[in-house]
């Protein structure tokens, strides 16, 4: 086999479903904060140049940067201490890819198996919720105390809700070779 | 007391505060990894200057082009701690900066306005680059 033979059986597959599926940003890997500070600078270019508005760019942005520091502070699979206050490295994934005339952002990440419950609990009132109702939970949130366990102030939920055009979606899928972990994978479409 | 300056980064902005001229500016991109941890120092020593105030003239400015939800809540926090100055007789000027079609930090801005009401809120619109 020559080296475009193979290219086209391995890599064209690939790049033929990204195409088809107008993915515009994809990443697997590794989360830190300078990985996330590099992908935000790539993500706005990419938006830059293909002329979305100022607040639709705004609030991708938002939800894409809430999304990558999600995954950095909460993914179960992680190459760092959790008693370290920053500097983590956790794994992950985001995509960003046009549905129609809309942007669609997907994250995935395995999360603790005890944290399902109370996280499926906050994603399904904030989907039941009108943007009246996400605006007023936001600033109740943001004048409460931060909820235990949570690393962030428990806004990046409302925050994502917020700027999209439809209810959130979330799926958790059993991991079998790990049963103390699930995998949390969450949609906006902006 | 001594100043505080924290040069901005990617992800974090520039923090001057000119405790001496009473200037306090924020300005730049904030979200950092902790934002507890990146603003902890911030705010400590913002509310210790403002426990000193007595019947200043303060201006702050903050010009922060996007900020992510947990700045949001440190931000809440500090102008919080400007409130309570204001309301002890310290003047408080707060320009608040976004740019003309920023729905998100303009709205924002409007919150802090209705909620503390101490501090003399000054809106100011950029125009995109």
């Amino acid at each position: 086999m020559t080296a475009a033979q193979s290219i086209d059986n391995e890599y064209e597959p690939f790049f033929a479903m990204a195409r088809e599926r107008n993915v515009i940003f994809y990443y697997v890997g590794y989360f830190s904060q300078n990985i996330i500070a590099a992908m935000s600078d790539a993500v706005r270019l990419q938006l830059s140049v293909s002329g979305v508005d100022g607040a639709t760019r705004r609030k991708l942005f938002s939800s894409f940067v809430e999304m990558a520091q999600n995954i950095v502070h909460y993914s179960s699979d992680s190459l760092t201490s959790p008693s370290q206050a920053d500097g983590h490295l956790r794994h992950g994934s985001v995509c960003i890819s046009m549905v129609d005339e809309h942007y669609r952002l997907m994250c995935s990440n395995p999360v603790s198996t005890a944290r399902v419950a109370q996280l499926r609990g906050t994603l399904e009132r904030v989907r039941t919720m009108t943007l009246d109702e996400i605006k007023r939970a936001y600033k109740e949130t943001l004048r409460a105390e931060v909820p235990e366990g949570s690393k962030g102030a428990g806004l990046g939920i409302l925050t994502m809700a917020r700027d999209a055009s439809a209810p959130l979606e979330y799926n958790f899928q059993p991991i079998d070779s790990d049963p103390v972990s699930t995998m949390f994978q969450l949609v906006a479409t902006i | 007391m001594e100043n505080l300056f924290i040069a901005a980064t990617p992800s974090s902005p520039e923090v001057s505060f000119d405790f001496t001229r009473h200037v306090l500016s924020l300005k730049g991109e904030s979200y950092p990894e902790n934002a507890a941890v990146f603003y902890g120092e911030a705010v400590a020593r913002l509310r210790k200057y403002l426990s000193d105030c007595d019947g200043a003239s303060v201006t702050v400015n903050v010009a922060l082009t996007y900020f992510n939800s947990s700045s949001t809540k440190m931000l809440f926090s500090m102008f919080d701690a400007l409130n309570e100055a204001a309301e002890r007789g310290n003047e408080i000027r707060l320009h608040w900066f976004h740019d003309e079609d920023d729905d998100t930090i303009l709205e924002f801005g409007q919150e802090l306005h209705a909620d503390f009401p101490a501090i003399d809120f000054i809106d100011e619109v950029t125009t995109s680059s």
